[in-house]
């Protein structure tokens, strides 16, 4: 047992903090056990409740951000299930407040969208219940002080996650989407219960405090293997390559829950625990190499596959896999401030373009091909700019919030020493344009190739939220990330990360690697512009889509055969694990001995029962001999004894 | 101990009474001689004889060559337990009896013939 306990925040009461934490939860329960009876109430009362969680949330700003010594935020202690070893509690610290802000935020947003989007669909309730419980399992993630809460809320994500992908379950494919989602993200939940086992054994306790305190003292393959742990967690739940299969099936889902959990959350799990481990990783230069190198391949797989997607939602998936690619390179190389703030700008953005293609797909009927859209503009007016910003900001247009956001990590990369992972951002920034301003061009230039005569434009429900996600997608950057380290967001951060040993001075200035990016940009959406919006490419259009279609090389049709080789690797082998013991082992070595058993006891009924003859004179002999033998026994006892 | 101790005793009561008036000791030997002889035909009674009553009736000689042994010994050693012996056995005698018959009477109410071989029901 530790004697002493680290804590990262001022312990106090802090009852806003346990409401904000369970409000989501009661709004779950609500929808839940009334749904039938509220109907379309339900979608205004589950919105209340997050939203009254984000009012929370800023009201506890000032606690969230104080600091008393070495303590940092608000720690409330909630109970102690084995003491000394486990004790729950909430932690509310700049980043656990940031994250709230997004998931209570965003999240606000995305419900009132959905009471739009979802009108008229037979499990209305149902739909609100999850995503409030969605909200309430992220924030369990978000604010616990320890590693088990951590793993809980990590856990109930998953499952929230799996109750919305699957939420249209009469679709197979959905179905089907929703289990490798699962399984997946159970993957990375098994290596985080390792790094609490190896916690557990080598400090005897759980607490965030008492593992960082301890971090110096771990020695190297003990400290490595705990993050090693710690990154199969980060990967399943974010999409890293090679545990990112699951994401773009994701998008079976109804769109705001690709927006809220597929997109601003729930994915971003990974690097929220990256961040929060901070301490670890700062020890380990192995981790930082890992995550990084990981981070750099999942950012330029996505971004190359995004480039072969027809489902407008798949591509912005494998988008969001590559940008989740630029945050896990960001907190994984060591800078952590870069990699939280695309974070932040992500959750805008990102969300702002789901919910964007949410109105295209609601006026289109459910069309999700960009192959069928197109001249869009004229049709959908509101639905071109609020993709256009998203676009914009995604590719890292200066002046817009991703640009910010995505040089910190990208110059961070630099700063850090691995110029290799640096180059890979670059060449991923150029891919990103590409496949982004593809998907503008497709969709909204030219000829309407569909065949939905008038398509109708949804009403405010869902164009607000939109229209409110278009000032931060534009703005929020320049507002909080201008400034070096005198900006608003490095001041903010400046307590929670320690300041990172750089190994030399780099070769380029952040202002050089700016212009490097956005040469490599433009160059992406030159490219674009050529293939897609150039008056010769939009005649014919119809034609030209469908050969491009055709000529897809196999390997990214087939998406690296990634799923191929899962499948080669752990499905194949397990079914023949399991035909090996259903046709060899169970039956003859299992089945072999039970009927081995049964034959013995067969064979030793048969011997005995020929002794039960059934004679009654033949028992009085046998009783007769018995008792002779006693007799003779004694008497000639009785006869050695004299 | 008591044996060698009541030695006297019992050479002067346990007899029978010859014609003269006199009272003759038996010796204790030939009570159990007797006594074993009766066992050793009840034995040989329930082993060879295929009749259940007469099975029943070897067992109740058995029996009563037991009781003989009881009141021989209590006379022998002027103990009065024997005498008690003997009654426990002849009411344990009685309801054993009493068993046996009924098993025997339901057992053979719808056979024809009573031979105890024929029943074996019990056969392994």
């Amino acid at each position: 047992m530790s004697a002493v306990h680290h804590s990262l925040g001022v312990a106090g009461n802090y009852p806003m903090l346990v409401a904000l934490w369970l409000l989501p939860l009661a709004g779950a329960v609500v929808c839940w056990a009334f749904g039938p009876r509220l109907k379309a109430f339900c979608g205004w009362l589950a919105s209340a409740a997050i939203a009254a969680s984000f009012v929370l949330a800023v009201l506890l700003w000032g606690a969230g951000t104080q600091h008393a010594g070495n303590a940092l935020g608000a720690n409330q202690p909630l109970f102690s299930w084995i003491a000394g070893t486990f004790d729950f509690g909430l932690l509310l610290d700049p980043l656990s407040l940031l994250w709230t802000f997004i998931i209570t935020g965003v999240g606000f947003l995305i419900h009132f969208y959905s009471i739009g989007y979802m009108e008229g669909d037979r499990a209305y309730a149902r739909f609100f219940a999850y995503m409030n419980f969605f909200v309430f399992a992220m924030l369990t993630l978000v604010l616990s002080d320890n590693f088990v809460g951590l793993l809980v809320g990590w856990g109930l994500v998953g499952l929230a996650s799996y109750f919305l992908i699957g939420f249209w379950f009469e679709r197979r494919t959905a179905v089907a989407a929703a289990r490798k989602a699962f399984v997946l993200n159970v993957v990375g939940d098994v290596g985080i219960m390792f790094a609490v086992f190896a916690l557990v054994a080598a400090i005897h306790s759980v607490s965030f405090g008492d593992a960082f305190a301890a971090a110096g003292s771990f020695g190297t393959p003990l400290l490595f293997g705990i993050c090693i742990a710690l990154f199969i967690g980060a990967a399943a739940k974010s999409a890293q390559v090679p545990l990112h299969t699951w994401l773009p099936d994701a998008m079976e889902g109804p769109t705001p829950v690709s927006a809220l959990i597929h997109a601003a959350t729930m994915v971003t799990a990974g690097v929220y625990l990256i961040a929060r481990c901070a301490p670890l990783w700062n020890a380990s230069a192995d981790a930082r190499m890992l995550a990084g190198t990981i981070g750099a391949i999942t950012a330029i797989a996505g971004a190359i596959l995004g480039c072969v997607q027809w489902d407008i939602k798949r591509i912005l998936a494998y988008s969001t896999m590559s940008q989740i690619g630029y945050m896990i390179v960001g907190v994984g190389v060591g800078a952590y401030e870069g990699g939280v703030a695309h974070f932040f700008t992500h959750a805008f953005f990102k969300a702002q373009l789901f919910l964007a293609s949410g109105l295209i797909i609601h006026a289109l009927a459910n069309e999700q091909d960009v192959r069928r859209m197109g001249g869009l503009r004229k049709k959908l007016p509101f639905a071109f700019w609020a993709i256009l910003t998203g676009v914009l900001s995604i590719c890292g247009i200066p002046g817009f919030s991703g640009f910010f956001s995505k040089d910190e990590v990208i110059y961070g990369a630099l700063l850090h020493g691995h110029p290799w992972i640096y180059a890979t951002c670059i060449v991923t920034a150029g891919l990103t344009a590409y496949y982004m301003f593809r998907l503008l061009f497709v969709t909204f230039l030219g000829e309407y190739r569909g065949n939905v005569d008038h398509p109708h434009a949804p009403g405010w429900v869902m164009n607000l939220p939109v229209a409110i996600l278009i000032v931060p997608t534009v703005a929020i950057g320049a507002v909080l990330l201008y400034g070096g380290e005198h900006s608003p967001w490095s001041r903010y951060f400046a307590p929670q990360f320690a300041p990172a040993q750089l190994p030399a001075v780099p070769a380029l200035t952040e202002l050089q690697t700016s212009g490097i990016v956005l040469i490599v940009v433009l160059a992406g959406l030159a490219i674009a512009w050529v293939r897609y919006a150039t008056r010769a490419a939009q005649a014919g259009a119809v034609e030209r889509l469908r050969r491009e279609a055709e000529r897809t090389p196999a390997f990214l049709v087939n998406l690296f055969y990634f799923d191929t080789i899962i499948d080669l690797a752990f499905v194949r082998t397990s079914q023949l694990l399991g035909t090996l013991v259903a046709r060899v082992l169970d039956p003859h070595l299992i089945d072999g001995a039970v009927r081995e058993l049964a034959a013995i006891t067969r064979s030793a009924g048969t011997l005995v029962r020929s002794l039960e003859t059934g004679l009654l004179r033949a028992y009085a002999l046998i009783l007769a001999f018995g008792a002779a033998c006693f007799i003779i026994y004694y008497a000639l006892a009785a006869g050695g004894a004299h | 101990m008591p044996l060698k101790s009541n030695a006297r005793h019992a050479k002067r009561f346990c007899g029978v009474a010859n014609s003269g008036g006199r009272v003759v000791p038996v010796a204790i030997g030939n009570y159990i001689a007797l006594s074993a002889v009766m066992f050793f035909i009840g034995v040989t009674g329930v082993l060879v004889r295929r009749n259940p009553l007469i099975m029943l009736m070897s067992i109740e000689l058995m029996f009563n060559a037991a009781n003989l042994l009881f009141i021989a010994f209590a006379r022998a050693w002027l103990a009065n337990v024997g005498h008690i012996f003997a009654f426990l056995v002849i009411t344990v005698a009685a309801a054993e009896a009493a068993i046996g018959l009924a098993i025997v009477v339901t057992t053979f109410r719808s056979e024809p013939n009573v031979d105890v071989d024929e029943v074996r029901l019990m056969r392994g």
